[in-house]
């Protein structure tokens, strides 16, 4: 049997927050590469672990080069990338716009996690304001948030 | 209309060096049309990305 990457401490927090707080069922989709074979195969692991812990998540495993037109529909460029997005009662995949790109590891597992819930509630928690200003928006805006896990 | 990713910097080293990131986190907004160095509240992060979107 496979090595557990969560131990059941974590589980059990996380099952707790999922029960707490999961709201409108999630699509995980996961692009990765043969050039990111090892880490993408963990990645893979550590989503299917999460995945377990609720009926409401669902995961997409893909390939960036081999299926390049569905990584362009999702503007991924690199891999190992994770689109975090909701889906709708009839299947359609509600893309929010956000992405974790490389190995969710550290501080950004919790990241993750709350992205995972965050979509889930369909609320982004912004203010009023900001949400008017948002709206008006014309053109795309693409933001890189770079972390480290430490 | 936004797409927003978070980028692991050590994986991703030559796209970090792409932006003179030093420091995490770093934002870089539509390639570099602003960067936001440190975390802020949402707020300054909406400031910034309206000003980066003024002066590209």
């Amino acid at each position: 049997m496979q090595t557990r990457i969560l131990n059941d401490d974590l589980i059990g927090q996380i099952r707790q927050l999922f029960e707490a707080q999961f709201q409108h069922p999630v699509e995980l989709l996961f692009f990765a590469s043969e050039s990111s074979y090892d880490v993408c195969e963990d990645i893979k692991q550590l989503l299917e672990e999460i995945t377990d812990l609720s009926q409401k998540i669902h995961i997409q495993n893909y390939d960036i080069d081999k299926q390049d037109d569905i990584a362009k529909k999702y503007n991924v460029q690199v891999a190992p990338a994770l689109v975090v997005a909701g889906r709708a009662e009839d299947g359609t995949i509600l893309d929010f716009g956000i992405r974790l790109i490389g190995a969710p590891s550290g501080y950004e597992f919790s990241s993750l996690i709350q992205a995972i819930i965050l979509v889930s509630k369909r609320d982004s928690g912004l203010k009023d304001e900001a949400r008017v200003k948002l709206n008006q928006l014309k053109d795309r805006v693409h933001l890189q948030v770079f972390v480290t896990p430490t | 209309m936004v797409q927003a990713e978070m980028i692991e910097a050590s994986e991703f080293y030559e796209l970090a060096m792409r932006y003179n990131v030093s420091g995490v986190p770093q934002t870089v907004i539509n390639e570099g049309a602003g960067i936001i160095l440190g975390a802020v509240s949402d707020d300054i992060l909406l400031q910034e990305v309206m000003r980066a979107i003024d002066n590209p």
